[in-house]
């Protein structure tokens, strides 16, 4: 196998592996849109909020520290303990619980038959405070996640593919980080849990009663306020586990929220109601942008990867509005 | 019991039309045309031009710019920081291509290109409505800014990869360059707020103001009674995008003097108009002035309040501004989606009764 | 020649002296404005209407009528050009109808109201009314930019004679109420108001009587009346309460499972024993 081809090949697979944790993003997304339409800007802050608790009950960090101290004089920074990481993550999902009743109680409750836009604006209003809130609870400065995870290039695969090309053909195998890896087998465990949840379960029953239609939901007798709850608790979940796994790949940091950025795109392409969709439209981001940056992107300068997601998602969407799996739109008058 | 309209006829259709009908609000606008440009401009000092006035004004045109977008026309738009960014290399090419055109057309030309490519970014909105089309005005913003960093032309080859503008005057005073008289570059804003201001009380007064409007309540019925929507949402990013430019220009030129398009023109900016609009008022030229003053004074306060006064690190003041302006459009889009435009309207309709209960 | 018969032609008589002395045209029906061929419309496997024909001539009443699901909201979107049928011809005022957009058809002077209200919620009344006037002004977007003179003059003579329907709407009270305010019998009418507004050579009402009072039904009647009266405008109308259908219509299309089944006076109509079964059932004994 010629060089080229072999290194396309690794292009294309790192593509899909990053597109796997553009869908994990995405996936909080969609569950939030179907069971309540709110299209959730905050998610990905939701992310950075999670992976942030999740150092800072590892590493015994006391919350509002920083203020503590311009307030009060004081020179406090830890508790001097460190958490198991089993213990945090616990810790770290009550707080996204936690979270997830303020929001219904405080913001949701409030915000009932608003127009989308308007509740896409306060997501918007969410996403500030909760980073804002974050920065303050446990510091802005960037922040090392160990999930006692493996890291680095896999030695085997390098390996087993530096035989498949010529070899004075310059090629040294492929590189695939491990935690890819594992972040992709979370990702299809995570949509096989969701999977079976929302099947199988009464309270998944009611998820998807809800997103069918709130007021038929809401005569049989379904609480609204609880499957928000649900819903925003469920985000949460799939906020601290995105949150840790790009957080462990690049550090706790801010620009961690800005993978938000990239699961809208991927968004745009699925359709915002279609777990499918946002699972595909993930891999075909990951994979597009990937390709386009090893072939376009070095006549063009580079950094494609900043754009080419929306421009494609804008493309797409201009032919077919409803995404690759929404269901087609009917206008009514 | 100054404040009311009884006794005040309208007489004729122009009369009952006016922009402010009460004679007490017409009066108080010459007041404020008066002080923004006989009073301030003779006390203005460096300090209040630099930190609070040429940010307050720039930052009027843009909330303008969204405002007929967003509050007019009703499709939400992410990619303003992107369109200034377009305003801001168009004055900046301009100004270095053409030495002897005055800065006041240069700065309207960059208006004029920042408007066509704002239509060009529009036409999608005839098939993407909704969150969207606003997600789609964020490839907007990235493919810009992108390319401003990455093609040179745009900053003249320059090492750094800034554009910085070179000095320019009118009437013989600088507004832009290093030796810029704070009045100067103050008058030259507040000119343009006066006149888009105007513009933008003119277009949405009348025919063109009312079919955005019929875009934004009901798109389908305002087709079925003929309103063109593709002429009309492309109006509205055409002149969204001119005011919008327009900020872009005076920001880069006379406000930061060199600019770099990932800080200057980030998508943080274009959050940053949205919520003037958000806090002030959709649909409320009142609104744009209302949000801009208070997104540009807040951050202003609370530096002064945590760090001078109270002796905070800086970072604690940032981060409170971002829990303070998140907190602040939740509560603002629950308890009062049309923001301080509809306050200010409630506090005058109290007025009018006002020493009487009913 | 009956009693009543020769009234009723006295009737006319002075209806008609009463018009002249007023300088009014007599209401009189023309010949056509519309004609429907054949036509077939379809979404997706389902047809929605399926091979109609029929005609509205010039200041007529005309009613389509039918259970739910007959197809006559659908009609209506195919009149108005919202939903493009894929068999069959629309002749209006004498010429075929190529395809074209609502905004086009709408400045070609068919003008309509909406069984769901569809009025520009964040806008007064007058303002609303304004817009139905949009297809009728001239000055471009430079003018209107810089507002005095032209545009201004424009906007007074169209405020003059929005003001005028205003006043014969009797909505003089809720001119400048944002209509979102407005109670429901209220939008209505600042719906016909905007429809009139801009002066239609045809007039579509979607169910304009759904969800009233008797009270308010009859107002309504007799604006409808009056404005076929008044303006001498064509209406085609939809409606569910029949004995209105009956008393305003000059002529009624009844339609079924997007089939037409009967077309006629309403008289000839209420004769007609597939109209009969439709609407009241048929026995299958």
């Amino acid at each position: 196998m010629s060089a080229e081809f072999l290194y396309t090949i690794e292009v294309i697979l790192n593509g899909l592996l990053t597109g796997v944790m553009y869908s994990l993003v995405a996936l909080g997304f969609v569950l939030i849109f179907k069971a309540s339409g709110i299209f959730n800007y905050s998610q990905g802050v939701m992310a950075l909020f999670a992976a942030l608790t999740l150092v800072g009950f590892q590493d015994g960090q006391v919350p509002f520290a920083e203020l503590i101290n311009a307030v009060l004089g004081t020179e406090i920074h830890g508790f001097g303990w460190e958490m198991p990481t089993i213990l945090a993550i616990l810790c770290a999902l009550a707080v996204m619980l936690l979270f997830a009743i303020l929001v219904e109680r405080i913001i949701l409750k409030h915000l009932v038959n608003q127009e989308p836009i308007i509740l896409f604006m306060a997501t918007i209003g969410l996403a500030y405070f909760l980073e804002g809130f974050g920065d303050l609870m446990w510091g802005s400065d960037i922040k090392a996640l160990d999930l006692g995870l493996p890291q680095g290039g896999s030695f085997w695969i390098e390996d087993m593919t530096v035989s498949w090309a010529a070899e004075d053909s310059g090629f040294y195998g492929m590189y695939i980080d491990k935690l890819d890896l594992i972040a992709a087998g979370v990702a299809v465990a995570l949509v096989v849990a969701l999977t079976a949840f929302s099947q199988y379960t009464r309270i998944g029953r009611a998820l998807r009663a809800v997103a069918d239609d709130h007021q038929a939901a809401l005569s049989v007798g379904i609480s609204l306020r609880f499957i928000w709850v649900v819903t925003w608790a469920i985000a949460g979940f799939v906020a601290l586990v995105a949150g840790s796994m790009w957080g462990a790949k690049s550090g706790v940091q801010f620009s961690l929220s800005l993978i938000a950025l990239k699961a809208l795109p991927v968004l745009m392409l699925g359709g915002f109601t279609s777990i499918p969709g946002a699972i595909v439209g993930g891999l075909i981001i990951g994979v597009g942008e990937k390709l386009f940056e090893f072939a376009i992107g070095p006549m063009v300068g580079g950094a494609t990867e900043n754009w080419f997601a929306y421009v494609l998602a804008l493309i797409f969407l201009v032919f077919r509005p409803q995404g690759l799996f929404g269901d087609k739109i009917i206008e009514r008058v | 019991m100054l404040y009311r309209e009884a006794g005040d006829y309208k007489t004729s259709y122009v009369d009952d039309a006016q922009t402010f009908p009460i004679a007490f609000d017409r009066w108080r606008y010459y007041v404020v045309l008066v002080v923004a440009f006989a009073i301030i401009p003779v006390f203005i000092s460096d300090y209040m031009a630099k930190s609070v006035m040429i940010p307050f004004l720039v930052f009027c045109i843009a909330a303008m710019g969204l405002n007929i977008l967003t509050g007019y026309c009703g499709q939400v738009s992410l990619g303003t920081g992107g369109f200034m960014a377009v305003g801001a290399y168009a004055s900046y090419k301009l100004m270095t291509a053409f030495p002897e055109l005055n800065i006041f057309f240069v700065v309207l030309l960059s208006g004029g290109i920042t408007a066509a490519v704002g239509a060009l970014f529009g036409l999608p909105s005839l098939r993407i409505k909704g969150f969207y089309l606003a997600v789609a005005t964020l490839a907007a913003q990235f493919f810009l800014v992108w390319l401003f960093n990455k093609v040179p032309w745009f900053f003249n080859y320059s090492a750094t990869g800034q554009i910085t503008a070179p000095p320019r005057s009118v009437f013989g005073v600088d507004v832009t360059g290093p030796e810029v008289p704070a009045w100067g570059a103050y008058l030259f804003c507040a000119v343009f707020v006066f006149l888009l201001a105007w513009l933008m009380r003119n277009l949405t007064r009348g025919r063109v103001g009312r079919q955005w409007m019929a875009i934004r309540d009901m798109d389908i019925a305002a087709e079925i009674i003929g309103v063109n929507p593709l002429r009309t949402k492309l109006s509205a990013f055409a002149v969204s995008s001119f005011y919008v430019g327009i900020a872009g220009a005076l920001f880069f030129s006379v406000y930061l003097g060199a600019a770099e398009p990932t800080e200057a023109f980030g998508i943080n900016q274009s959050f940053l108009v949205l919520f003037m609009i958000i806090i002030g008022g959709l649909g409320s030229i009142f609104g744009c002035f209302a949000g801009a003053a208070f997104m540009i004074m807040m951050p202003v306060l609370l530096k002064n309040l945590m760090v001078d006064g109270m002796g905070w690190p800086t970072t604690i003041a940032t981060h409170f501004e971002f829990v303070i302006v998140g907190a602040l459009i939740v509560a603002f889009l629950i308890l009062e989606p049309h923001g301080l435009a509809q306050l200010w309207r409630l506090m005058k309709e109290k007025l009018r009764l006002w020493p009487f209960p009913h | 020649m009956s009693i009543h018969a020769a009234e009723a032609a006295s009737d006319d008589v002075a209806y008609a002296s009463q018009e002249e002395a007023h300088g009014i045209e007599p209401r009189r029906i023309g010949g056509t404005v519309m004609e429907m061929k054949n036509i077939t419309l379809r979404f997706g496997g389902v047809t929605a209407i399926k091979d109609i024909s029929f005609d509205i001539k010039e200041h007529e009443i005309r009613a389509i009528i039918g259970p739910n699901g007959a197809g006559k909201s659908s009609m209506l979107n195919v009149i108005n050009g919202f939903y493009h049928p894929q068999e069959g011809e629309i002749w209006f005022r004498g010429a075929k109808r190529g395809p074209m957009k609502p905004y086009e058809i709408a400045q070609q002077g068919i003008a309509r109201t909406f069984q769901n209200i569809a009025l520009f919620k964040g806008m007064t009344t007058l303002d609303n009314i304004m817009t139905g006037r949009m297809t009728m002004m001239k000055t471009n977007f430079w003018q209107q930019a810089m507002w005095w003179g032209s545009a201004q003059r424009e906007e007074v003579e169209h405020r003059r004679r929005v003001e005028e329907i205003i006043d014969f709407l009797e909505i003089q009270a809720i001119r400048k109420t944002p209509v979102g305010r407005l109670p429901y019998g209220l939008q209505k009418r600042v719906e016909l108001g905007r429809a009139l507004a801009a002066e239609p050579k045809l007039l579509l009402l979607d169910e304009p009587m759904a969800g009233m009072n008797v009270e308010e039904k009859e107002d309504m009647c007799r604006f409808i009346l009056d404005v076929n009266d008044e303006f001498g405008t064509t209406i085609a109308l939809i409606e569910h309460d029949m004995g209105v259908v009956m008393d305003i219509a000059d002529r009624v299309v009844v339609l079924d499972y997007g089939r037409k089944i009967g077309d006629g006076t309403p008289e000839e109509v209420r004769a007609n024993q597939d109209v009969i079964d439709a609407y009241l059932g048929v026995s299958h004994d």
